[in-house]
């Protein structure tokens, strides 16, 4: 019965129900679309920094991220592979050495990262095969043959087939130095890294470099990417306490707080506009009580208590709010999933992400049903609270004031 | 008939107090929520284009033609008409010289890539306020110009502290690699590209060190008037034959376009609050009519003009923004005032915010256009709302308004 008066009370107020179904609904989609927005953007910014060259999962010395000097290598990479390839759950491993050197071309001198690199794990680990430009990729059969960053070849002003020298220090702390020829150049979009970097096949950095066996770090790709905390923890179990393991959001720790901070700030900003609309919401709800003042008084005064009025008034309130929040979904949905398969391109804005690492100007929206349930519940919570104050404010009027209320 | 009009509206707005109080706290709370944050998001951006220009780019920087492009250290800046502008125009606030070279740093047990800036520490303390950002050891290059300061990243890399020694090598200017062996004797952190890559040296120990015998790499200048004076300055500055004048925005065009992002944001924020907000107002003011079409059905009868009774719908509306408005400005200037005296610290996401090239604490800015622009957009949302109960009431006629129950 409460269901057919409130309908009925809700088509007689047809304008206050469609301004508060507009409202909520307009809220709804705001919010799902917003959401979505900010974690797919932050996701992708998150997955390609990730991707283009650091990995999901770094093993190093225990010490190593603190000190990255040479004592604190790891030692024994045959060792640590064959331990690897018995935990479940790893698809792809690689090592890496990275050190700094200068490189020296016909008239310039820059100083900048040499990574040796084995050219067929790394294929699968990160993106640098992906962001060849010129030349071509580095193989495992490679001797001294490298791999420059667009921007380093422009410092040192060479072009494929060119060649290049190198002066740094050797595992074993000895000088060493060679001649370089330029297989390939890479764009990655990161301005720093393609501003000083280089990789050569690790086969020849080991010699080059008195590394044998040696490494900086060892990049394991999960078989899942969202759960490399959960395989960094079993790694770093059968690994021992001289090793660590660090899934992405523990070594990429300032982008993953940046990208949290955004968010934060974003659902701040939201939170203005939703408590606006909570109020908008709240006074049509109260114009539209308040005006059936006598209408209530009369049903109070032939014996409606006012818990069946509440319940009725609430309701309405309801049957509004789910219809709004149907139709936000809907909408806020539609435009997610468009989103999510058609990402916005924020041409124009590309230095501010390269700035930051972040190598992305397209922003997908991610599409998670379980988001949008959220993200709906959120907004018919609020719609219901606010409704609260006017059903209380014409619920404490007595049956005569409320036939007399103007 | 003014102080009638206004004694009516309030009369009319103090008979309906709850819903009145509930339009004026919404507008406050609209504004407050508002001002705070475009007041913390514009100190956010100027924090950051603040530590970019007085530790990087300065308002200008000139460089040699062609440097930008190839960082050559054979492109120098040497010339006595810059001087002579430099040392005699007056709205050029300071400037400092650099000379600087890419190299790298080692210590005993690692290296890194670096750039080396070869610097007058009295010269940048001036322009920049260089100093301001040591956070470790001091501003000083030691005796014999034997120290360095260094980006604080990098010293965690090195793993380096004060008194730590390191070799900077660099080439230099007959293509040879130089190198020399320094004490730390400062770190700083200026929250950009600086703390990752800086070395700073004495300027007269770089000269010795790349064999630089006269000129300069980079000249940083700051004006006294910035947004006033640095379009026209930069155009007379590229009048000098052999220079290459770049501004702020033009080395650092990530934060302009930070600056545009935001700027374009918080536009959006405001535009859907007080579309939302006059929403909220023409509903009040729809019912405020639409309840006493019969007292303004007699008034017009009476001989009372239109516009009289017009007067008094929209003095309601606007003493409810103006009520709103001096609410939300207290509380949103209140607010401003402390973060912009004590800031807000989010030492919690540190890290995050270095990312971004801002320090922990993010102080507010308070401009008086928030206000102006806030009250504008108030008083048009009033105006908005109140016009179509008023048209409304325009077409119907006296008669018929009276037989309104």
């Amino acid at each position: 019965m409460f269901i057919k008066i409130a309908i009925k009370n809700i088509c007689a107020y047809r304008k206050r129900s469609i301004i508060t179904v507009a409202l909520t609904a307009f809220s709804t989609a705001l919010l799902i679309f917003s959401s979505a927005l900010m974690t797919g953007s932050h996701n992708k910014m998150l997955a390609n920094a990730v991707e283009v060259y650091p990995g999901y999962l770094q093993i190093t010395q225990k010490d190593f991220r603190d000190v990255p000097s040479y004592d604190n290598l790891i030692f024994d990479v045959k060792a640590m592979h064959r331990k690897l390839s018995s935990i479940p759950g790893i698809a792809a491993i690689g090592a890496r050495f990275e050190t700094f050197v200068l490189f020296a071309a016909e008239n310039k001198t820059v100083g900048g990262m040499l990574a040796g690199i084995e050219p067929k794990n790394e294929n699968r680990l990160s993106r640098l095969a992906q962001s060849l430009k010129e030349g071509s990729y580095l193989s495992d059969g490679d001797a001294a043959q490298v791999y420059l960053g667009v921007g380093l070849a422009k410092k040192l002003q060479v072009k494929v087939g060119d060649t290049l020298a190198f002066v740094g220090t050797g595992a074993d702390y000895s000088f060493s130095a060679d001649i370089l020829y330029v297989k390939g150049i890479f764009q990655t979009g990161s301005f720093d890294f393609d501003n000083s970097t280089a990789f050569v096949n690790k086969a020849y950095f080991d010699d080059a470099m008195a590394a044998e066996n040696y490494a900086t770090q060892i990049i394991v790709l999960p078989q899942n990417p969202s759960k490399s905390d959960a395989l960094a923890e079993q790694i770093n179990q059968q690994l021992g306490t001289e090793y660590q393991a660090l899934g992405w959001r523990k070594s990429m720790d300032g982008l993953v707080e940046a990208m949290e901070l955004d968010s934060v700030f974003g659902y701040i900003s939201l939170a203005i506009i939703f408590l606006v609309i909570f109020f908008v919401i709240m006074i049509y709800t109260l114009l539209n009580i308040m005006g059936r003042s006598r209408e209530i008084g009369m049903m109070r005064a032939l014996g409606t208590t006012p818990g069946q009025v509440f319940i009725m008034l609430w309701m309405e309130c309801l049957i509004l709010g789910m219809l709004s929040v149907f139709i936000g979904g809907l909408f806020g949905g539609g435009l997610t999933a468009y989103f999510h398969f058609h990402p916005i391109q924020l041409s124009g804005y590309e230095e501010q992400f390269k700035q930051y690492g972040l190598m992305a100007a397209a922003l997908p929206t991610v599409f998670r049903p379980i988001m949008i349930a959220r993200d709906i519940l959120i907004i018919l919570t609020l719609s219901l609270f606010a409704a609260i104050y006017p059903i209380f404010k014409v619920n404490r009027y007595r049956p005569l004031e409320a036939i007399h209320h103007v | 008939m003014f102080r009638v009009i206004m004694k009516l509206a309030w009369a009319s707005l103090s008979r309906r107090r709850g819903r009145s109080l509930l339009v004026i706290s919404m507008i406050a709370v609209c504004l407050w929520g508002l001002l705070s944050l475009e007041g913390l998001y514009d100190g956010m951006i100027a924090q950051m284009i603040q530590n970019a220009t007085r530790s990087d780019s300065g308002d200008i920087s000139i460089f040699a033609k062609g440097y930008r492009q190839n960082n050559e250290l054979a492109e120098l800046v040497d010339s006595a008409a810059l001087d002579k502008f430099l040392k005699n125009d007056g709205r050029i606030l300071s400037f400092s010289k650099r000379i600087m070279q890419s190299g790298l740093v080692a210590t005993a047990h690692y290296a890194r890539n670096i750039t080396i800036y070869g610097i007058d520490l009295t010269e940048e303390q001036k322009n920049g306020r260089l100093n301001n950002y040591i956070v470790s050891g001091e501003y000083s290059f030691a005796n014999r110009s034997k120290g360095a300061i260094i980006g604080a990243e990098l010293a965690s890399k090195l793993s380096a502290k004060i008194g730590s020694k390191i070799i900077i090598s660099a080439q230099n200017m007959v293509n040879e690699v130089s190198s020399s062996a320094l004490k730390i004797t400062g770190i700083l952190k200026t929250h950009t590209v600086l703390d990752k890559n800086a070395v700073f040296i004495d300027r007269q120990k770089t000269r010795d060190l790349l064999m630089v015998p006269r000129g300069i790499t980079q000249v940083l200048v700051t004006l006294k008037n910035r947004n006033k004076d640095i379009a026209v300055i930069q155009g007379d500055l590229a009048g000098i034959d052999g220079l290459e004048v770049w501004r702020w925005d033009e080395i650092y065009p990530a934060l302009l376009q930070s600056k545009q992002m935001n700027e374009k944001f918080n536009l959006i924020i405001s535009f859907l609050v007080f579309c939302v907000a006059g929403l909220g107002i023409f509903g009040v003011m729809s019912v405020s009519v639409l309840e006493r079409m019969r007292e303004f059905g007699i008034m017009l009868a009476l001989g009372t003009k239109f516009s009289q009774i017009g007067s008094i719908i929209m003095l309601e509306a606007f003493l409810m923004a103006i009520m709103g408005f001096g609410t939300g400005s207290v509380f949103g200037g209140a607010t401003l005032y402390y973060l912009k005296q004590y800031g807000l610290n989010l030492a919690i996401f540190s890290k995050g915010l270095e990312a971004f090239g801002m320090d922990s604490v993010m102080r507010a800015v308070i401009r008086p256009q928030y206000f102006f622009l806030a009250l504008a957009a108030v008083m048009l949302a009033a105006f908005v709302s109140a016009l179509l109960p008023l048209r409304f009431l325009q077409r119907a006629k006296p008669v018929s308004l009276i037989q309104t129950i």
